[in-house]
């Protein structure tokens, strides 16, 4: 094959798992290039403008722990943080930040122009070139033959992207943007399972039109909680949203309207989110709900243009602007872009290796929408890991993967290659069967460890890594060997703020139990020079940590129950044919996923307790 | 590493029966069992050693033998436990070592567990992979009787409630932003108090389950001719005993297989206790404190038509940290109202007529009580089976912590721990419920999505 040019790697998409898949490529020292329809859309956020939120908080932590660069963009870019759950226990809260769409893909294409090894090329890739079931480069739409010894397709929803409002029909992208069918078609000739999902995103309305006093302000925290562990502080000015509700005449007219829904007449086949429902949904899954809840969100510093959140549709664009209008407040609101749901090709993502890449074509990873998941946080996590992989096998170096007991990365991972998806895949903290463990508060602690030996986090991050967990540990023993007495400062306004008994004197571990008790209160109790070198952040990760740790060992105790043979590593090149007893129907089960551990083979539908049996004999003997 | 227990033995009554523990606690567990936390045992060697049960009483003497790591069959800290033959003492023993931290083995482990510690070579586990394969298919198939069975069917209002308690609480947790109706602690408080209470009364029918299984052990002691031999012959339909008016008549204990109200019982007729005149009675009497300690009940004779003797007050002394019913025979002749006030008040007493039966059923109810309703034959489910035992204890215990948590107003979080894992537990019996299934609740339940 004659080629135009040479790389390490090709990641297809500019998106979230793009982005995230060609910076660790690039910075891992593989010649990479990233290849899009627009170089200008770059980290385009396609549908709300804001990172994060519960689990998906916990996803960009991890991100940046691992050296990604989803959460300091967003730092840079956000206009309105929030820690999530703040009234509930750390496991749970999480950040989330409204973000300037347009500063956030400025932010994200600055920094992959910074990025060594890098090179940003605009095109449309329509073929993947294969030889030997294993990829070779990709041809573009201009007829230009690139060569990488490892591909990522990072397509979001353009895999035959189609969008639908009301009976109307158009392959795109994204509103505006072409979609990618030959490269959709490409992946169905080389055999891989091809299934449809849908999605979809409100109107955007003009902030000028809109009368705001008819809305509850919801304001942005006074003490900002960024994503990344290098951020100091944010900088961006914050700004408000705004709530505010449906009501029964507007349900009344969605319903009517519903014969013009592409939705209920049948036209989209794609299952959608049932976390995220169109408008037309809600009001007929659970027509005896009085109202529904919508946030108006601001898109930016320099824009008029608001985001109409929770009210997602594909109904004909010209009405939608009547229907809007009859939501107390937006009497008056004309539609900027009208919503649309879009169709769009994914891969069944049991395709996949824990590395991402596919076991059909050597070199070949898929990340992100096309793997089934929905979601910016998602995607990033899995370009993310998917670009580290694929440095690394173009450098000969062994795959990275990530654990469920170890990080929601691992989790989300696991889900996809073991269970598939039966609709967009979003991240939940129940899902982790290790919650109270995986805190966003201890991302670091979990993970940075793994990204400075991958060289994706340098030497001033890494030092201060280590500055924050030796004042961790300090703080923990602090907790534990200081007691607050009788005679302290500090005694008669804990009694009071805890409204309990402390006794002749309780330790500030203790203390830290008792409800009522403050991250801000205890660090005035921290005797100097700690209280003044710990920060709050410090303190609130020492404190999770105590207020678990008894419920930790619950769960992994759970946790060990169920797999206790869940590590136990099947041999690569075991032969499942020559195995005595195993019928033809389990070997076929056990060539089509080539479990890598027990555990991996115990998630095989449809494999029997005997073929367990015989299996796990043959991986314990033949190591 | 669990460690792991299983009787060795086949089932049913034997010479002896072994119990064999694998893994790094199995020293732990025996010091447990023997409550000797510095018994240090030289590995490969037999001595014989008192199993005591919690409270102290002993249970039996048993032949114990510690295999250190890595000289073991399993190639892990091993002890095998040769115990008495019976199926009660044998569950009993293995009962305990769950108390104290073992799990019960699943089919086949000790060998998985040989294998992986590199114990067998290939041929060995290729020929004993078959009889695993075996074991595990009926395991498979118990598990899909379970399914569909009582059991599950019983426990599956339970599951719901609980689940149902689940999806509110994480609801609340992942969907903080969502318009969602608040938590009523109250309610949730309330339906977790009626899945305890489900877990908690199927629990209560593992005594009476077992003994429908295992049989019960009732020995009939007291001082010589106060009639027991009299009252054996009549509770076992027929004159096995020889009866005379000679104090002493039965020299040597005899048993006689029962059934009262549908339970199998082992009645064991014993020799009167008192100074032996001579060494045939004695070696009678040694038996008879031999039965003592095997029995799971005991019926203390006493004679109703006489005064209390010391012989009497020191049998029932022996007794009373035992179950036991205080059984006042010859009632039919004179009633000596002066012994009921001698008794201890936590003695179960019923007055009867060895000779007329008079009484009898109220002695019948009295020995069955203490393993549980004997009525609960009219609920028709009884927990028989060790591993469900277990498992509805554990949901207990996790449950009981989730509820003193919200008592405590913990963080949802830290209630869902418990109830997470009471749900596993419960999975284990009634088939498991993912996560995915509570999503899908979660989500035809509420309208989440912003």
């Amino acid at each position: 094959m004659v080629f135009d040019e040479a790389f390490d790697v090709i990641v297809i998409g500019g998106g979230h798992a793009g982005c995230e898949a060609a910076s660790a490529a690039g910075r891992l020292g593989a010649q990479t290039a990233l290849i899009t329809l627009n170089l200008d859309l770059i980290g385009q956020m396609s549908c709300n403008p804001a990172i994060g939120g519960i689990a998906k908080g916990h996803l960009v932590r991890e991100i940046d722990a691992l050296g990604g660069i989803m959460g300091r963009v967003a730092d840079r870019t956000g206009i309105q943080f929030r820690l999530l759950n703040r009234s509930r226990g750390p496991a749970v809260q999480s950040p989330r930040a409204q973000t300037d769409r347009s500063l956030y893909r400025a932010e994200m294409r600055k920094v992959l122009e910074h990025t060594p090894n890098l090179d940003l090329r605009q095109g449309m890739v329509t073929d993947l070139l294969v030889k030997d079931s294993k990829i070779r480069g990709v041809e573009m739409q201009d007829g230009r033959r690139i060569a990488a010894g490892a591909v990522v397709i990072a397509a979001g929803t353009f895999l035959n992207g189609l969008i639908h409002t009301g009976q109307r029909t158009y392959t795109a992208g994204r509103a505006g943007e072409p979609a990618s069918i030959e490269l959709a078609e490409t992946l169905k000739r080389l055999g891989f399972p091809v299934g449809r999902l849908k999605t979809g995103t409100p109107p955007r309305l003009d902030g000028r039109t809109i009368d705001w006093s008819a809305f509850q302000p919801q304001e942005a925290d006074d003490r900002p909680v960024p994503f990344s562990f290098s951020t100091d502080s944010i900088e961006q000015p914050q700004l408000k949203c705004y709530v505010g509700y449906t009501n029964r005449s507007l349900h009344d007219s969605i319903r009517e309207n519903l014969n013009q829904s592409p939705l209920y007449s049948g036209r989209i086949k794609g299952i959608g989110p049932r976390y995220c429902p169109s408008i037309e949904d809600k009001v007929v899954k659970f027509a005896d709900k009085e109202r529904h809840q919508l946030f108006l969100e601001p898109e930016g510093h320099n824009t008029n243009e608001v985001y109409l959140n929770g009210f997602s549709t594909s109904l004909p664009a010209g009405i939608q602007q009547d229907l809007v209008r009859m939501i107390p407040g937006l009497e008056e609101v004309r539609i900027i872009r009208p919503g649309y749901a879009i169709e769009y090709d994914y891969v069944d993502p049991r395709e996949l290796r824990p590395d991402l890449q596919c076991q059909r074509i050597s070199g070949l990873f898929h990340a992100g929408q096309v793997n089934g998941t929905t979601g910016y946080e998602e995607a990033a996590c899995q370009g993310l890991v998917a670009g580290i992989n694929a440095a690394a096998l173009v450098r000969g170096m062994k795959p990275f993967r990530l654990s469920r007991e170890q990080s929601y990365i691992g989790v989300l991972i696991d889900d996809l290659i073991k269970q598939g998806v039966d609709e967009p895949y979003r991240i939940f903290t129940s899902r982790a069967e290790c919650r109270l463990a995986l805190r966003y508060d201890n991302a670091d602690q979990r993970l940075r460890r793994y990204g400075r030996e991958l060289g994706l986090v340098g030497d001033v991050d890494w030092e201060r890594f280590n500055h924050r967990q030796s004042r961790i540990v300090e703080v923990k023993g602090l907790l534990k060997g200081v007691r607050l007495r009788k005679a302290d400062a500090g005694y008669l306004a804990a009694v009071e703020r805890t409204g309990s008994d402390l006794g002749e004197s309780i330790t500030l571990a203790d203390l830290a139990l008792r409800p009522g008790v403050t991250s801000e209160m205890l660090k005035q109790l921290l005797p100097l020079p700690s209280r003044e070198r710990a920060t709050l952040s410090e303190l609130e990760a020492a404190l999770a940590d105590n207020l678990y740790a008894g419920y930790i060992r619950v769960q992994d105790v759970v946790v060990r129950r169920l797999r206790h043979h869940d590590t136990t590593p099947i041999p690569e090149g075991l032969d499942f044919r020559t195995l005595n007893g195993l019928s033809h129907e389990m070997v076929e089960r056990l060539e089509r996923t080539r479990p890598q551990t027990f555990g991996e083979a115990r998630a095989i539908p449809g494999l029997t307790a005997a073929a367990l049996s015989t299996l796990y004999i043959a991986a314990t003997l033949n190591p | 590493m669990d460690t792991i227990v299983a009787i060795a033995t086949s089932p049913g009554r034997s010479a002896i029966g072994v119990i064999r523990l694998s893994g790094p606690d199995s020293l732990r567990i025996l010091r447990g069992l023997i409550h000797d936390e510095l018994f240090k045992p030289e590995p490969n060697h037999v001595v014989l050693k008192q199993i005591v049960r919690e409270s102290g009483e002993p249970l039996d003497s048993a032949l114990v033998t510690y295999f250190e790591e890595p000289r073991s069959f399993t190639g892990e800290e091993m002890i095998e436990l040769s115990c008495h033959g019976s199926p009660v003492i044998l569950r009993r023993v293995l009962d305990l070592t769950l108390t104290l931290g073992a799990r019960l083995a699943e089919p086949g482990e000790f060998t998985l567990r040989a294998c992986k510690n590199g114990k067998m070579n290939l041929s060995q586990a290729e020929a004993i992979r078959d009889l695993i394969n075996a074991q595990t298919d009926a395991a498979a198939a118990q598990a899909a009787r379970q399914l569909k069975g009582e059991l599950a069917v019983a426990l599956q209002p339970a599951k719901e409630i609980l689940i149902k308690i689940i999806v509110r609480l994480e609801s609340a947790l992942e969907f903080v932003e969502e318009d969602l109706p608040r938590i009523q602690w109250q309610q949730i408080e309330n339906e977790l108090n009626q899945v305890l209470g489900i877990v908690e009364g199927l629990g209560r029918t593992f005594g009476i389950g077992r003994a429908l299984r295992d049989g019960l052990k009732v020995a009939i002691v007291g001082r010589p001719n106060v009639g027991k031999s009299s009252l054996f012959n009549k509770l076992a339909g027929r004159d096995r005993a020889i009866v005379t008016e000679i104090a002493g008549t039965t020299r040597d204990s005899i048993s006689e297989s029962i059934i009262l109200r549908g339970i199998p019982i082992s009645l064991t007729d014993t020799a009167g206790i008192r100074i032996a005149n001579d060494s045939i009675e004695e070696i009678g009497i040694e038996r008879t404190h031999e039965a003592m300690a095997d029995a799971d009940l005991l019926v203390v004779v006493i004679d109703g038509s006489t005064s209390l003797a010391e012989e009497d007050l020191r049998i029932i002394a022996q007794a009373i940290r035992n179950r036991h019913v205080v059984a006042i025979n010859k009632c039919d002749l004179v009633s000596n109202a002066e012994i009921d006030n001698r008794l201890y008040p936590s003695s179960t007493v019923v007055h009867l007529s060895a000779l007329t039966g008079l009484g009898l059923d109220e002695l019948v109810a009295a020995i069955l009580t203490p393993f549980g309703d004997v009525d609960s034959e009219a609920i028709g489910l009884l927990i028989t089976d060790s591993r469900h035992y277990d498992l509805l204890q554990r949901t207990k215990l996790s449950l009981e912590t989730s509820l003193e948590l919200f008592g405590r107003s913990a963080s949802e979080e830290i209630v869902l721990v418990g109830l997470h894992s009471a749900l596993q537990y419960l999975g284990q019996i009634t088939g498991e419920t993912t996560t995915d299934d509570i999503l899908g609740e979660i989500f035809s339940t509420f309208c989440i999505g912003k």
